[in-house]
């Protein structure tokens, strides 16, 4: 599902376009700022500093052991958790990016990408998630793919996003 | 799973998401319920976009990022990226809003205000942004309500009025500009 978009970070980390790998991220970092702060203004300020972070990381030249979305989706989750706070985690950011870095073996804990937003599921309500949002099936595709009836399908999908929401709060 | 849920609402959202659309984050949570519902799907779609391959960001949010990186207004930002003179973006509008030639000092001032932030763009016409857009290829009219930067304070639009209008004309002598007319309108709204 990543693999496209992590060859061509590495590529462009490679390259030096530093500027154009955090380009490429602006609109998820927009996105997740104005789901969790929702005034569009203050939203934007603490997208503006998940940039300013991720340039400032960039250019001190470290190399991580996770894909570079990993590392995006760290620091917007600290710069959130910083405005709410009106904290600064300056500190612990920089230690979850040291032991992301390529010269690290210590335990991380970080984002794996769809498996992790499907862990806890069912294997058939995984398996529906990704038809779904992974391979972009409707309904009817699904059911024809796991064998099952259309309504088994609906009431799977919605057990399994009800699970994922009832995880969020 | 009923039409406005937010389980069907989180669907709509991902598929468009995964099908290379770029549905917009704050129409899907307004159409959800406010307080839980609302903050369920916000978590939701949150938790997708997190897992998810990141889609490319509009031409509107390269220049929101870069404009605030740079500390520059986002339509002069806009407009440098287009490499477009601001005189050619002011004869461009006056052929396209049909003005009076003689009237493009006026339209130009009103154009510089607006692209540095010192003109209220709220009540600026709906013709003035869509030539805007146009030329520009951008959704001009979200990029011109933003600040530059994160200021303490909100920002300070001049207003509108006569005697501004009339004291201008009297320091600064633009021969043709005789108090609110069509260009007036366009910019402010008054005429």
């Amino acid at each position: 599902m990543h693999d496209a978009r992590d060859a061509e970070d590495t590529r462009l980390l490679e390259a030096g376009e530093k500027g154009l790998l955090v380009r490429g991220y602006y609109g998820v970092i927009i996105d997740r700022c104005r789901l969790k702060v929702r005034d569009p203004e203050r939203a934007l300020d603490v997208a503006h500093e998940v940039v300013v972070r991720l340039m400032s990381e960039l250019a001190r030249g470290r190399r991580y052991r996770v894909p570079f979305r990993v590392v995006v989706h760290k620091v917007i989750e600290w710069k959130v958790k910083e405005h709410f706070q009106s904290l600064r985690y300056d500190e612990e950011l920089d230690e979850w990016l040291r032991r992301a870095s390529a010269d690290s073996d210590e335990p991380l804990e970080g984002d794996d990408g769809f498996r992790a937003l499907l862990d806890g599921l069912t294997e058939l309500e995984q398996a529906v998630l990704r038809l779904r949002y992974d391979e972009d099936l409707d309904f009817g595709e699904i059911a024809r793919r796991l064998g099952k009836e259309p309504n088994a399908v609906h009431q799977i999908h919605f057990r399994a996003l009800r699970k994922l929401r009832g995880r969020a709060a | 799973m009923s039409e406005g849920s937010v389980e069907a609402l989180f669907d709509e959202f991902a598929v468009a998401y995964r099908r290379g659309e770029r549905p917009d984050v704050a129409s899907f949570l307004a159409r959800a319920p406010e307080g839980a519902e609302r903050d369920g799907l916000a978590e939701l779609i949150d938790r997708f976009l997190a897992a998810a391959p990141a889609r490319e960001p509009s031409e509107e949010e390269v220049v929101l990022m870069q404009a605030r990186l740079q500390q520059e207004p986002p339509l002069l930002v806009l407009r440098l990226r287009r490499a477009l003179g601001r005189d050619a973006v002011v004869d461009a509008l006056v052929s396209r809003l049909g003005l009076d030639p003689a009237k493009r000092e006026k339209v130009k001032r009103y154009f510089s205000d607006l692209e540095v932030g010192v003109l209220d763009p709220r009540p600026v016409d709906r013709s003035v942004w869509d030539a805007l857009s146009d030329l520009l290829r951008a959704n001009v009219r979200d990029l011109a309500g933003l600040r530059v930067a994160p200021p303490a304070a909100e920002p300070a639009y001049r207003r509108f009025d006569e005697g501004f209008v009339l004291e201008r004309r009297a320091e600064a002598p633009v021969p043709l500009d005789e108090g609110p007319d069509e260009v007036d309108r366009l910019f402010t709204g008054t005429a």
